[in-house]
């Protein structure tokens, strides 16, 4: 690079930007350059700190600077070396290395942690937190309506239901039997030997109280609705086949596979049934 | 690092240490102008002559002539802006004040109790006209009710269900999952029973309706005696806040019209006040959740801001206290 | 210091456990957050909100 400087005599005419200096302490300026009037040179006050704002009040306010440039005439004007002041750059530097005798190495981790601590530890916990609440709500969003959860329980009355009879209730679209059983038919389907039983289930298997029966109204053959109360069983029938149940919902002759499907539910007191 | 300085070549450069561009003590800052100023300065001479000249010459008969229609062409403007400016019929209407809601600040949620009352006033008094057809029993639950008490609310209005296993409709007790009984089977029956005019469903009439709740609470309180010049079918009633100013539903909320529950005055503008509080929860039943999110989501945004404000420092210190030198690397100097 | 140079060597220094120990602390600070934001929510709210006047219809059912 120096030596293509050095090559460049002939330039001299352009160069004429490196050959002019100007003392900065009492700035003449060169004819091309226009200062608008009217702009207060604000020195910073003897005692002040060099850091960039006390420079920068040096600068011309208002940028009404103006200056024209050509082959002619100078392009810029440049300071002696000398005038160059330094800003002090201390308010950049940790309290651990301030000092000019400091060793760095000692203060190393300390500072190293700190800058660790707050940008990947609380940026990243942060990150997480907020990636994780994003996450959340977009799974919830893609769980069942409160709408539909609020129809997906139900709940019944037992004292409406008088010993010996079955009512038949919508539930999640389709038919739900309740029967209060009588003693005689409790007694009777627990006798049932299980072994002769087309899908063996003992009656306990089947009722939480034994009293109660609570199965799905749908006949495991091809889906029709059994009637009630009905069949060589005496539990339930089912009129499009013939499949005859008995009144524990097990399937005891005709041509469905399996029992009548037990729904989750429970008691939460003396008085009411709750199915979903 | 002086000697080095004192060694350097005349031309330095310095960066500054707040992103400023920073002028050293007499430096010039250089700009480089588009147009030289004395062209412009032409130009702006040549035109302006040019045209004072040109009226300068004008006979007295054209400069009447520029003169009135100067006149003619400012009045006429004048004219339409004020003709722009003019009262309309269909603007003959007040427009609600902002009362100073108790959920109006950016954190504050809904009064509950006021919810509360409010559900009162709409069950004893708006029900009987107006349906609030998509809001359920289960919505009260943890607003304004324990589950008990909305379960019993259900319970005391039948719903139509079925069909039952002989394929008839039959009327059952509310249940949780209901939603609120409308007084009248369809729009048409409500149109025959009320002069032809239609009670809006008050599900969502907050969020309906310019000015909201409070355009609502000023509509309700709002019943005066219809001025001079304006005539009101029958069944129909005055208020200036309603598009319009007749009304057909005539004023319902009185001193006393219901005994509270809680014994809290029943002032006509109590009653109001907290039937605007229900219908404003009934239109935005988010409103409570999302404040809470909006103070969650500024917690959050000021602390990462402030914790990019530190990184960014972290990451720019080293520019902004570098010190660019040019040093020649002749053997000499080295 | 002891203390500062061994959490920065033994967590900071690796990706593996500084990512680890992000995602531990992203545990501790979401309770931390959620319990500050929500009492902050409801200080400002005291009074209005169901929680602080459920007790006077839930004591009627008992």
């Amino acid at each position: 690079m120096l030596s293509y400087v050095a090559k460049s005599s002939g330039m001299s005419q352009y160069m004429k930007v490196t050959a002019q200096a100007v003392n900065a302490a009492k700035p003449t300026l060169a004819p091309s350059v226009v200062v608008a009037a009217g702009i207060p040179a604000t020195h910073p006050s003897p005692g002040a700190r060099l850091t960039g704002d006390t420079l920068r009040l040096n600068a011309p306010r208002n940028g009404n600077v103006l200056a024209t440039t050509g082959v002619r005439n100078t392009a810029a004007v440049r300071y002696a070396h000398t005038d160059i002041r330094v800003p002090d750059f201390s308010d950049y530097r940790r309290d651990a290395v301030k000092e000019p005798t400091a060793n760095n190495r000692e203060s190393a981790p300390a500072r190293l942690s700190f800058t660790y601590v707050i940008t990947g530890g609380a940026m990243g916990i942060a990150s997480a937190y907020s990636a994780k609440t994003l996450v959340t709500d977009l799974v919830m969003s893609m769980s069942a309506s409160a709408d539909v959860l609020a129809l997906a329980k139900i709940e019944i009355k037992l004292g409406d239901i008088p010993e010996g009879k079955n009512v038949t209730l919508k539930w999640r679209g389709k038919p739900l039997f309740v029967r209060h059983r009588t003693p005689e038919e409790i007694s009777i389907e627990q006798g049932v030997d299980v072994a002769s039983l087309r899908d063996p289930q003992p009656d306990s298997d089947r009722v939480k109280r034994t009293e109660w029966l609570v199965v799905l109204g749908v006949c495991t053959h091809l889906g029709c609705v059994p009637i009630a109360n009905a069949g060589d069983y005496g539990g339930y029938y089912c009129p499009c086949h013939g499949s005859h149940y008995d009144s524990s919902g097990r399937i005891r002759k005709g041509p469905a596979p399996l029992n009548l499907e037990v729904p989750e539910y429970e008691f939460p007191d003396d008085e009411t049934l709750l199915v979903g | 690092m002086a000697g080095v300085l004192g060694r350097l070549p005349s031309r330095a450069i310095q960066v500054s240490s707040k992103g400023h561009f920073v002028s050293f003590p007499g430096a010039i800052r250089l700009q480089r102008t588009a147009t030289p100023l004395n062209s412009n300065l032409v130009y702006q001479q040549f035109f302006s002559s040019n045209a004072a000249a040109a009226l300068k010459n004008a006979s007295t008969g054209k400069k009447m002539l520029l003169a009135s229609l100067g006149a003619i062409g400012t009045g006429g403007l004048l004219l339409l802006v004020g003709l722009e400016k003019s009262v309309k019929a269909g603007e003959l209407e007040l427009h609600p004040p902002h009362f100073g809601w108790n959920h109006s600040g950016t954190f504050q949620t809904l009064d509950h109790t006021s919810i509360r009352r409010g559900y009162e006033v709409y069950k004893q008094v708006c029900a009987a006209c107006h349906s609030m057809r998509f809001i359920a029993y289960r919505n009260l639950v943890g607003v304004s009710h324990t589950e008990e008490e909305a379960k019993a609310e259900a319970e005391e209005v039948q719903v139509t269900d079925g069909p039952d296993d002989q394929g008839n409709m039959f009327q059952r007790p509310g249940k949780l999952s209901d939603y609120f009984p409308s007084p009248y089977a369809n729009e048409e029956a409500a149109r025959a029973a009320n002069n032809g005019a239609y009670p809006p469903d008050l599900s969502y009439i907050i969020a309906a309706r310019h000015g909201g709740e409070d355009y609502v609470f000023a509509l309700l309180t709002g019943y005066c005696d219809a001025p001079a010049g304006v005539v009101l079918r029958e069944g129909q009633h005055f208020n200036p806040y309603f598009p319009g100013g007749a009304i057909s539903m005539a004023q319902a909320l009185y001193n006393e019209a219901l005994e509270y529950e809680d014994g809290t005055p029943a002032t006509a503008s109590q009653l109001t006040k907290d039937i605007c509080t229900f219908l404003k929860w009934a239109s935005e039943p988010e409103h409570d959740t999302r404040k809470q999110m909006a103070l969650k989501a500024l917690m959050m945004f000021s602390l990462l801001t402030a914790i990019t404000y530190y990184w960014k420092r972290h990451k720019w210190s080293v520019l902004k206290t570098r010190k660019i030198a040019f040093k020649p690397t002749s053997k000499k100097q080295a | 210091m002891s203390f500062v140079n061994s959490i920065y060597n033994n967590v900071f220094r690796r990706t593996s456990t500084f990512a680890l120990a992000c995602l531990v602390g992203a545990f501790g600070f979401e309770r931390a957050f959620d319990v500050t934001a929500t009492s902050m929510f409801e200080s400002m709210n005291r009074g209005k909100m169901w929680k602080h006047i459920c007790h006077k219809y839930e004591k009627e059912e008992e």
